[in-house]
């Protein structure tokens, strides 16, 4: 399947591109970006980002597991201070707060490597240094019979360089 | 169609078509190479830290009394310095999270350096309550784990909030600091060679910015930043409890936690100031860490230099207000004792120094800041020692009045402090960019694609 890599100087420019192609059902694409600009990451998908699901749960389970863990230890070994009850809630908000933010920003951490499939990788083989400089690239895949549609459309949108590669 | 795909790749290296950014050369710049005076600074930092090393293994054989732990003070300068580096770590994340929720665009300009500056400051407090312990093997004692004795720690103690909180904010800053940098790494990483471009790609961890990959970095720093947000005004007001919840006249106070929580912005800000100044002129970064940047932080510690102005006005007021001879008796010691030059220091530095901010001119006069900020830190650490200090040595029992005197031992572990800080700054700045560069890009393209300057 052919694989066209354009690139473009402009984000405004990148995200008209992109949603012509999507209009035109040329879904198979990928954009590169050296900076985040919201128009194009919607443009590529416009669904919220699944990150939000892995911060709900991290901070849900850390103010779970704070206020847990504090009651049953302190009634595993219960000690009597100042007259209070064993298990004292408004003293354990503290470091079931802490534990909340920190499990959340574990599992925001987590969420980010899943969805934005982080670990050590080779690179994409049209990924170019020009994207991580000021430039940005649309690498679309597309059947032989609509290289011509796919550049033209490219170009119309103002693509200073439009290559052919196979992929 | 012409030219082949290789070509995209290949035109960053050619020499007729100078691809690179201007952000990228000018910021990455410290990553390349450095002059013989940083060496000379990273040595001089390391020997610091060696220094304070030997003394701690000293007071670790002798023990505790060497560091002029005696009655009725056992909370000395290393608690000082603690409260200190922690109050620092806070304008870094005040300007990463709480101005990223305002949308305060001047902010990425700053955020780096503050985000280092945090996390390097909070692992140089943590190390301060270790050395507090005197036996510092027991330092898993802290920490609820499961024992055969089935002893569990004390959740109603603030000390074990305090080992909660300030764990919850190193790590937090931590994985915040590295987010952030994933993107600017991974430009390191494109333009590296050898062993360098290894580690860069190991820790890029397959960055491309693709537009899924920004949509998950975006939410992931928008989330990170909400909860940091809450953390930041927790840690020290977790910090101001430790003091707050006992019953020692110049500590039971309310208004400790807003008060402390001011204070740590106000430091942190005056380190921030400290540190990029120099970094802004040996690096040659002015494109970037402009006058209107320092002005603006300039306008944060005018505000919070003012709140702490009003908390010690209020101290005092209340002192008196409550009618409660040793609560009198220990601020009037405050300011005429003999620890009154730690407080005059205070006041001066802290709320009448930073005064001078009103005036517009001296708000974007480095030197000035420069020095300003220098007194702010030094008033800084003066309020921890003059709460600290002052109270414990003077409590209920005229009986039990004690004097308490910095011992060498202080001084030294408290300089290495210094060095341990210093020496973690300095290799950042060879390793990492200190300036977020991705986010400098968004203004710059931002502005290009609008027709306008940001």
């Amino acid at each position: 399947m052919p694989t066209l890599v354009s690139v473009f100087d402009l984000p405004s420019h990148t995200a008209a591109a992109v949603r012509k192609l999507k209009d035109r059902g040329f879904d198979d694409l990928t954009t590169y970006s050296p900076a985040p600009f919201t128009d194009v990451e919607i443009a590529e998908d416009p669904k919220p980002s699944k990150v939000r699901r892995f911060t709900l749960v991290g901070g849900l389970s850390g103010v779970t597991l704070g206020f847990l863990m504090q009651i049953w230890m302190s009634l595993e070994w219960p000690i009597k201070i100042a007259g209070k009850n064993y298990a004292s809630i408004p003293p354990f908000w503290i470091v079931g707060f802490e534990l909340t933010i920190l499990l959340g920003g574990f599992f925001t951490l987590f969420g980010l490597l899943i969805v934005g499939g982080l670990y050590p990788k080779r690179l994409d083989k049209h990924y170019s240094p020009r994207f991580s400089a000021e430039e940005f690239g649309v690498v679309v895949n597309c059947e032989e019979r609509d290289v011509a549609e796919v550049e033209a459309l490219l170009r119309a949108e103002s693509a200073k360089e439009v290559t052919l590669a196979d992929s | 169609m012409a030219p082949p795909a290789t070509a995209v790749a290949d035109s960053l290296a050619s020499p007729d078509r100078p691809r690179d950014s201007r952000a990228n050369i000018d910021i990455m710049a410290p990553t390349k190479g450095v002059q013989w005076p940083y060496f000379l600074a990273l040595g001089a930092a390391v020997l610091g830290v060696l220094q304070a090393l030997i003394v701690l293994l000293y007071q670790t054989y002798v023990g505790l009394g060497v560091a002029g732990y005696q009655q009725p003070v056992f909370w000395g300068v290393y608690i000082v310095t603690f409260v200190f580096w922690i109050g620092i770590g806070h304008a870094g994340t005040l300007i990463s999270a709480i101005l990223f929720l305002f949308r305060a665009k001047w902010r990425n300009a700053v955020n780096r350096g503050a985000e280092a500056l945090t996390v390097f400051a909070v692992i140089t407090a943590a190390l301060f309550p270790i050395l507090h312990l005197g036996r510092i093997w027991k330092l898993y004692f802290l920490i609820p784990y499961p024992n055969q004795r089935a002893l569990w720690v004390n959740f109603k103690s603030p000390l074990l909030w305090d080992v909660f909180a300030i764990s919850t904010y190193a790590s937090i800053s931590i994985v915040f600091f590295y987010i952030g940098l994933i993107p600017d790494i991974a430009i390191a990483r494109d333009r590296a060679t050898g062993v360098k471009k290894a580690v860069y790609t190991v820790l890029a961890l397959g960055w491309q910015g693709t537009g899924p990959q920004w949509k998950a970095h975006s939410r992931s720093v928008l989330h990170l930043s909400g909860l940091a947000t809450p953390l930041v005004l927790s840690v020290h007001s977790v910090v101001s409890w430790d003091f707050a919840m006992s019953i020692v006249p110049g500590w039971h106070a309310t208004i400790f936690a807003p008060y402390f929580v001011a204070g740590a912005v106000f430091g942190g800000f005056a380190m921030v100031v400290n540190i990029m100044i120099p970094v802004r002129r040996i690096f040659r970064l002015e494109r970037y860490l402009t006058d209107y940047h320092f002005e603006n932080m300039s306008r944060f510690i005018l505000l919070t230099s003012t709140i702490c102005g009003y908390a010690y006005a209020a101290e005092y007021f209340i002192a008196w207000y409550s009618g409660v001879e040793f609560e009198q008796s220990s601020f009037w010691l405050r300011a005429f004792g003999p620890y009154w030059l730690s407080t005059w220091c205070m006041i001066t530095f802290n709320v009448i120094f930073p005064q001078l901010l009103w005036i517009k001119k001296l708000r974007t006069n480095l030197p000035f800041l420069f020095g300003l900020c220098f007194f702010i830190n030094l008033g800084m650490w003066f309020e921890r020692y003059v709460i600290i200090i002052t109270s414990l040595s003077r409590e209920y029992i005229s009986g039990s009045w004690g004097l308490y005197v910095i011992s060498p031992v202080e001084l030294s572990i408290l300089a290495g402090s210094f060095c341990w800080f210093s020496m973690w700054f300095l290799l950042f700045l060879k390793v990492f960019p200190v300036i977020a560069i991705t986010e400098v890009k968004e203004l710059e393209i931002h502005a290009r694609d609008h027709g306008g300057a940001h």
